[in-house]
C-alpha cells in the first residue's frame, strides 16, 4: 500500500552506505533552499533524477507520478505569491476589476518561478533519500546522531503496527465495498467512520496482545537488533564532496554578491 | 495541510522548530513518566501513533472529487490528550514524509507547529470547556475536531504569510491570500473531519468503553 515503501526495497542503491546517503541528501537540500537558484535547482533536479531512476532502478514514469505528489499545494500557495489585489499596478501585468488591480510585479513573478524550481528540487533531494534507504537503515541513522533512544523505539513500533493496520484497514474496506459500503456519499461517509472505529478497536486488541507476547519474550522497554554494516563508498564520497563544494561556492557567491536572476 | 519540502526560508525552518522544541519536549516527558507508570502504555501508545497515521493516509470521502485526507491528529487529541500527542504527531509527519511525500525535511518544524501543536490544543482545549458546560457530546466533538483542523489550516497560512508578505499590502494581505486560496479545499474538509469524528466517537463508545477506559477516555463512565 506504501509505494515508496516498497520502492526503496528494490533500489539498487539501497546498500550504499545511509549515512552517506543521508549526508547527500540534506546537504543538498539545504544549499538548494539557502540559495534559492533556478539554476542550481535546475542542475540537482536532474543529478537527482539521475541517481534515482539510472542509478536506484526507479521507473522514470513512477518517478514522475511522485513527483507530482506536491502539486496541488504547489500550484495554489504559488499563485498566492504572484497574484496580488491593490489600488495600484504593479510593472509585470495588471487587470482591472472595479476599483482594484489584479497585479503583480516582475520581481514577484522571479520570486514564484524561484520558490516553484526550489521546491520541486528540493522535493528530488527528499525522494533520494526516501526512495532509495530503507527506514530501518534511517532509523540506525538516527541513533549514530544521537536521537533519544525512547523515540526511536516508539518510531519503531510505529512504523511496524502502520502495515498491520493497514492490512486490517485494507480487509475491512474490501469487505465493505462487496457489501455495496460505498454506493452512495451517505454510505461512505457511514462505512468509512465504521472503519475506522472498528480499525481502533482492532488496534487496541493488538497492542494488548502484542505486549505480552513481547514480555513473554524478555521486552524490557528496548528492541535490540543487528544493525546492518555498509561500508562508505570511498568513490562516491569523493565526488559527493566535490559536488557539495561547487554548491557551496555557488551558494556563497549568490549571497555575497545579492545575485538574484540566477 | 502540510508546507511542502523546500517552501519555507532557511530563517523560517529553524524559528519553527524552535518554537516547536519546547512542546515536543514536553510531550516526550511526559510519554517518559507515562510508560514508567505503566510499560504496557508503550504499546498503546505506538498503536496511537499508527492508527493516527493510517487515518491521515486514507482517502476520505469527499465531494469535491480530489484526494483529500483527515489530520488526524484532533481525532487523536480528543482520545488521548494533546501533550503525547504532540511527540506522536512529529513521528507521524516524519513517516509522513519519507513514505507518502507530504510535508517536508525542512518544513518538519512548521508542520509539527501546526498539525501536531497548535491544531492538537486547540481540540484538547475545546473540548475541556465543552465538557465542563455540559454540552451535549456529539456537538463539542464536532466543534473540537472541526475548529481544531481550521485552526491548523490558519497556522499554515499564517507561517506561509510571514515568510511571504505580498508586494501589495504586506504580512496580512498576503494571509488573507492563503486563507482565500485555500479554503476552497480545507473548510469542506474541516467539517467532514468534524462529522467522521462524531460518528466514530460515537461508535467507539457504543463498542468499545473498555478499550476507551485503558486510554483514560471518559474516566467518567
Amino acid at each position: 500500500m506504501l509505494t515508496i515503501d516498497k520502492l526503496c526495497y528494490l533500489s539498487k542503491l539501497r546498500y550504499e552506505n545511509p549515512t552517506e546517503k543521508f549526508l547527500y541528501a540534506i546537504l543538498t537540500l539545504l544549499f538548494c533552499i539557502i540559495s534559492r537558484s533556478v539554476a542550481m535547482g535546475i542542475i540537482v533536479m536532474a543529478v537527482n533524477r539521475y541517481l534515482t531512476v539510472h542509478k536506484g532502478g526507479i521507473s522514470s514514469k513512477r518517478y514522475f507520478h511522485l513527483m507530482m505528489i506536491p502539486f496541488t499545494f504547489l500550484v495554489l500557495s504559488t499563485l498566492a505569491i504572484v497574484v496580488n489585489i491593490s489600488k495600484t499596478p504593479l510593472d509585470a501585468y495588471a487587470i482591472p476589476v472595479g476599483d482594484y488591480f489584479v497585479t503583480g510585479s516582475y520581481a514577484g513573478v522571479w520570486k514564484g518561478v524561484q520558490l516553484c524550481v526550489t521546491a520541486l528540487a528540493s522535493v528530488s533531494c527528499l525522494y533520494f533519500l526516501s526512495l532509495n534507504t530503507t527506514m530501518t537503515d534511517i532509523f540506525s541513522v538516527m541513533r549514530k546522531f544521537k536521537v533519544p533512544n525512547l523515540f526511536i523505539e516508539l518510531m519503531l513500533l510505529i512504523y511496524r503496527y502502520i502495515f498491520i493496520l493497514l492490512d486490517v484497514a485494507m480487509r475491512i474496506g474490501i469487505s465493505q465495498d462487496s457489501r455495496l459500503g460505498n454506493k452512495n456519499y451517505r454510505t461512505a461517509i457511514k462505512s468509512f467512520s465504521g472503519l475506522l472505529s472498528a480499525l481502533f478497536v482492532r488496534a487496541m486488541h493488538r497492542s494488548r496482545y502484542l505486549f505480552d507476547s513481547m514480555e513473554a519474550r524478555g521486552y524490557d522497554g528496548e528492541i535490540k537488533v543487528l544493525e546492518e554494516h555498509y561500508p562508505v563508498n570511498k568513490k562516491a564520497a569523493g565526488v559527493m564532496c566535490l559536488f557539495h563544494l561547487v554548491l557551496l561556492a555557488v551558494t556563497v557567491y549568490i549571497k555575497v554578491q545579492g545575485v538574484v536572476f540566477i | 495541510m502540510h508546507v511542502m519540502e523546500g517552501y519555507l526560508p532557511v530563517g523560517h525552518c529553524i524559528a519553527w522548530g524552535a518554537v516547536s522544541i519546547p512542546f515536543v519536549v514536553a510531550g516526550f516527558i511526559k510519554i517518559k513518566r507515562i510508560i514508567a507508570e505503566d510499560r504496557k502504555a508503550m504499546t498503546i501508545l505506538a498503536m496511537a501513533g499508527a492508527f493516527v497515521f493510517v487515518l491521515s493516509s486514507l482517502k476520505i470521502p469527499s465531494v469535491t472529487g480530489s484526494c483529500s485526507h483527515m489530520t488526524g491528529t484532533g481525532l487523536g487529541a480528543i482520545l488521548f490528550g494533546a501533550a503525547p500527542v504532540s511527540v506522536l504527531g512529529l513521528i507521524v509527519l516524519i513517516f509522513q514524509t519519507l513514505l507518502l511525500a507530504h510535508g517536508g525535511l525542512t518544513t518538519l518544524g512548521a508542520n509539527t507547529f501546526s498539525m501536531a501543536i497548535a491544531g492538537p490544543f486547540l481540540t484538547a482545549g475545546i473540548y475541556a470547556i465543552c465538557k465542563k458546560a455540559n454540552m451535549n457530546k456529539s456537538v463539542s466533538v464536532f466543534l473540537a475536531a472541526a475548529l481544531g483542523d481550521l485552526f491548523t489550516y490558519c497556522i499554515t497560512s499564517v507561517q506561509l504569510a510571514v515568510a511571504y508578505p505580498s508586494e501589495a499590502g504586506g504580512v496580512m494581505a498576503s494571509f488573507g491570500k492563503f486563507l482565500g486560496l485555500f479554503a476552497t479545499t480545507q473548510v469542506p474538509l474541516a467539517i467532514i473531519e468534524g462529522i467522521l469524528s462524531v460518528l466514530i466517537v460515537m461508535a467507539l463508545e457504543t463498542y468499545a468503553k473498555p478499550e476507551l477506559r485503558a486510554i483514560g477516555f471518559n474516566k467518567e463512565a
